[in-house]
């Protein structure tokens, strides 16, 4: 059984699975993972920026062996960038091909139907899959391995090919009208992620499994930040975390998510800290904020943020 | 709930045992099972979520998947299927809470049975009195754990979820109703009081404890439910409503009667407006793309491969891109609506070839490169404190045009759209009409904006009228509904 599909047994081991792959997960997002599998339902991910949404395709695809594909949208997006464009230029170079073949297959015909029926005997090549350039729906669709497609962002899309897409997630087929329907052969593992810039519509929702991510808790930021930089001290990582929770929770135009957390972290080991002064936040803040206005919040409240 | 849980877990544990006379047991289990999911998508929809049946389908089958005795598992699976948005979450979270932690919690008290038929005689004996009174019979139900017709009771005086179309005069009729609702609880904690007082022969002393703790917790949580107050969520996930509503409140003030908090609301609004103008700008340009094949043009330029078309040519006219020159009065109160336009042209800067931009009161300074350095709001502080202009003086449309002809009428050429803002009052200036009229005749279009009233534009030193004659479009300028007009005729 050299070819089996890999898949998740249940909804511990999807835990365990995606921490060897590098991602730590909740429980919520262990569940949702897992059901997903089992229901063959895609997933939308929602959550504010930074907190992991693509990430967990990503862990997905890599604990499981599979492909990821990645579409992304934008607004403009549609059919031929979404799912499949014909080559024109090599269709063209093929007419050319054909002219000149066409005196050796019609020669010796008798009558015009002749020569017509010999002609329609060929294979039907222009509108065949030789030129078809398949785009990441289509090649998620007729992959012959179970991949995992991402659909990032599917909120910066069109209403219209949010439709389109519904009509693809529901049935896993898409019909080319020159070649007949093509239908899944492996059900991908599909992640939407979304940013809220606006709602999608509920009929998209009643077809995925909702899962919102939010800003991890203490225990799981931290081991998070044990796992991907494992050289950091216990202490400053928990000094770090609490300050990084006191930040997020202040008003800001952009809170610092769980990239910047390890950013930080990052830098602080570069610069050989050992321990988080005022002095030190003060330094390093431009890390994890990206406005102005937020660093000089942050700066007001400092004694509060690290006491 | 540990002990609710705990029967869960018994029925799973036996589901798996496989063991043949247990099965009838087994079904009663699941049974029940899908009665709890069940009542808890009554409750969750008369509290204002919207559940399809098709998502209690997906639920319950999807329980049969995971081990629904460990409780995360078990929540996120509801999660997953009944909280669809970010709105619903946090509202999902307290019916969840509500539900299955402090109605159940308790369920353990009432499971034994004395306890149950000792609560329910007491509320049937309370029954009879409360029936001129509605509100006192759901909050006895709430107590004898059916909390549904509460929940229909709080929704329809607009305490559930997410209603944020309630009119402001809708706001003192559900004060009065929550009013009734708050009565109505004190009411039926006192009866039970009194009940309890008055039947301490009948009851003995652990059951009057245990009674009592019961009643309380849920009159709590029945009361806690009541005063929730809606919690706004304002984080980076959340942008889409806020944005409108502000839209509609600063759409209609005058500009020059913006406070300095709204001025930097109106900077958020335009920001969000203009990313939103760009949006269809550039889908207008992807659309530009497709369109009828141009066969005589294809045919054209496919001569120079032998006849083949490499390349296709679609019947499409490329988007004119048009140079734009404002000319701003700064004085008084038109620089209040002159700030916005300029904040708003220079966002868009990449729908034009080049944005060129003049301040003037009398006489005119170039500011273009102002704009070009800084940040647009600090290009505006800027403006303020340092072009070379008199600020004090007379406005002088005049003066003003004759330094332009001079310095600058190269400027304008056939591409060129001309935008002058200003109240047109020349204080009995000359208007130097003719000047106005050959900068009209350079340029393609000339378009004057004007902040006052229409009312006013013919009175006193204005000289509306003359220079009305050369202009392609006059146009009132007054609030950002106005010039959000504007823009968008502007570069559409």
């Amino acid at each position: 059984m050299g070819n089996r599909i890999k898949k998740f047994k249940n909804v511990d081991h999807v835990a365990a699975a995606l921490k060897s792959a590098d991602y730590i997960c909740s429980k919520t997002i262990a569940t949702v993972v897992f059901l997903a599998q089992a229901t063959l339902k895609p997933v939308l991910v929602e959550g504010p920026a930074g907190v992991g949404k693509t990430e967990l395709s990503k862990a997905v695809a890599r604990s499981l062996g599979r492909e990821l594909i990645r579409l992304q949208c934008y607004e403009g997006l549609d059919e031929t960038k979404a799912l499949y464009e014909w080559e024109y230029a090599k269709q063209l170079l093929y007419t050319q091909m054909v002219k000149e073949k066409i005196d050796d297959v019609v020669s010796g015909a008798r009558s015009l139907a002749e020569a017509v029926d010999r002609i329609a005997e060929q294979e039907d090549a222009f509108f065949s899959e030789r030129f078809i350039q398949p785009r990441p729906l289509l090649k998620a669709i007729s992959s012959s391995q179970p991949v995992v497609l991402l659909v990032d962002e599917v909120d910066k899309s069109d209403p219209e090919f949010e439709a389109f897409l519904l009509e693809v997630l529901s049935d896993f087929q898409v019909s080319i009208p020159e070649l007949g329907t093509r239908t899944a052969r492996n059900i991908p593992f599909v992640f939407l992620t979304s940013n809220d810039s606006r709602d999608m519509s509920d009929a998209l929702k009643r077809r995925c499994i909702h899962l919102y991510i939010d800003y991890p808790d203490r225990d799981l930021e931290m081991k998070i930040v044990r796992l991907k930089i494992p050289g950091i001290r216990t202490t400053l990582a928990g000094r770090l975390i609490d300050a990084i929770h006191k930040i997020r929770d202040l008003d800001l135009k952009k809170k610092p998510c769980v990239s910047e957390t390890l950013d930080w972290a990052q830098s602080l080991l570069a610069l050989q800290i050992e321990d988080l002064s005022p002095e030190v936040v003060r330094d390093t803040l431009n890390v994890i904020l990206k406005y102005q206005a937020d660093v000089d919040q942050v700066q007001a409240k400092l004694e509060k943020i690290i006491n | 709930m540990e002990s609710w849980l705990n029967r869960v877990y018994l029925f799973t544990v036996l589901h798996h045992s496989n063991t043949p006379f247990l099965n009838g047991f087994i079904a009663k289990a699941l049974l029940l099972m899908v009665d709890l999911v069940l009542k808890f998508v009554g409750i969750a929809r008369s509290a204002g979520l919207r559940i399809a049946t098709s998502e209690v389908l997906d639920c319950l089958n999807q329980m049969q998947l995971v081990d629904i005795a460990e409780e995360p598992q078990f929540a996120a699976v509801l999660r997953a299927n009944f909280a669809k948005s970010r709105r619903e979450q946090r509202h999902f979270d307290r019916l969840y809470q509500m539900f299955f932690h402090e109605l159940r919690q308790d369920a353990s008290i009432v499971n034994s049975e004395p306890l149950a038929q000792q609560v329910r005689d007491i509320l049937q004996a309370l029954a009879p009195v409360p029936k001129d009174h509605p509100n006192m019979q759901t909050v006895l139900d709430f107590i004898d754990g059916n909390p549904l017709p509460y929940f229909e009771r709080l929704q329809q005086i607009g305490i559930g979820p997410d209603d944020l179309n309630r009119g402001p005069g809708a706001n003192l009729g559900a004060v009065t109703q929550r009013l009734e609702i708050m009565l109505a609880l004190n009411a039926v904690e006192q009866a039970l009081e009194q009940f309890l007082v008055d039947h301490r022969e009948q009851i003995d002393w652990e059951m009057r404890r245990d009674l009592k703790a019961l009643f309380k917790s849920r009159l709590d949580s029945a009361r806690r439910l009541l005063t929730h107050e809606r919690q706004t969520y304002t984080d980076s996930t959340d942008k889409s409503v806020p944005y409108r509503q502000r839209l509609d409140h600063l759409g209609e003030i005058h500009f020059a009667s913006l406070t300095q908090k709204e001025v930097a609301a109106m900077r958020e609004v335009i920001e969000q407006l203009v990313r939103k103008l760009k949006d269809t700008i550039s889908r207008r340009y992807a659309q530009q793309k497709r369109g009828v094949l141009d066969i005589k043009k294809t045919l054209r330029r496919a001569a120079g491969y032998q006849g083949i078309p490499m390349q296709l040519y679609y019947r499409h006219r490329p988007l004119r891109k048009s140079k734009i020159v404002a000319l701003c009065d700064v004085s008084g109160s038109v620089w209040s609506a002159a700030r916005f336009m300029l904040n708003m042209l220079y966002s868009l800067q990449e729908c034009f070839t080049r944005v060129q931009s003049f301040v003037f009161v009398a006489g005119l300074d170039e500011v273009t490169h102002v704009f070009e350095d800084f940040e647009i709001n600090q290009a505006i502080e800027k403006i303020l404190k340092e072009a070379d202009i008199e600020y004090n003086a007379a406005t002088d449309y005049g003066l003003t045009f004759r330094q332009f002809k001079y310095r600058h009428m190269d400027m304008l050429n056939k591409k060129t759209t001309l935008i002058i803002i200003g109240d047109g009052r020349t204080n009995y200036g000359n208007p130097e009409a003719r000047i106005l009229d050959e900068m009209h005749q350079r340029s393609r279009r000339l378009i004057w904006l004007n902040p006052e009233t229409p009312y006013f534009w013919f009175t006193g030193d204005s000289e509306m009228r003359t220079y009305m004659e050369y202009c392609d479009e006059v146009r009132p300028c007054q609030n950002l509904n106005q010039l959000l007009e504007f823009i968008e005729a502007l570069v559409l």
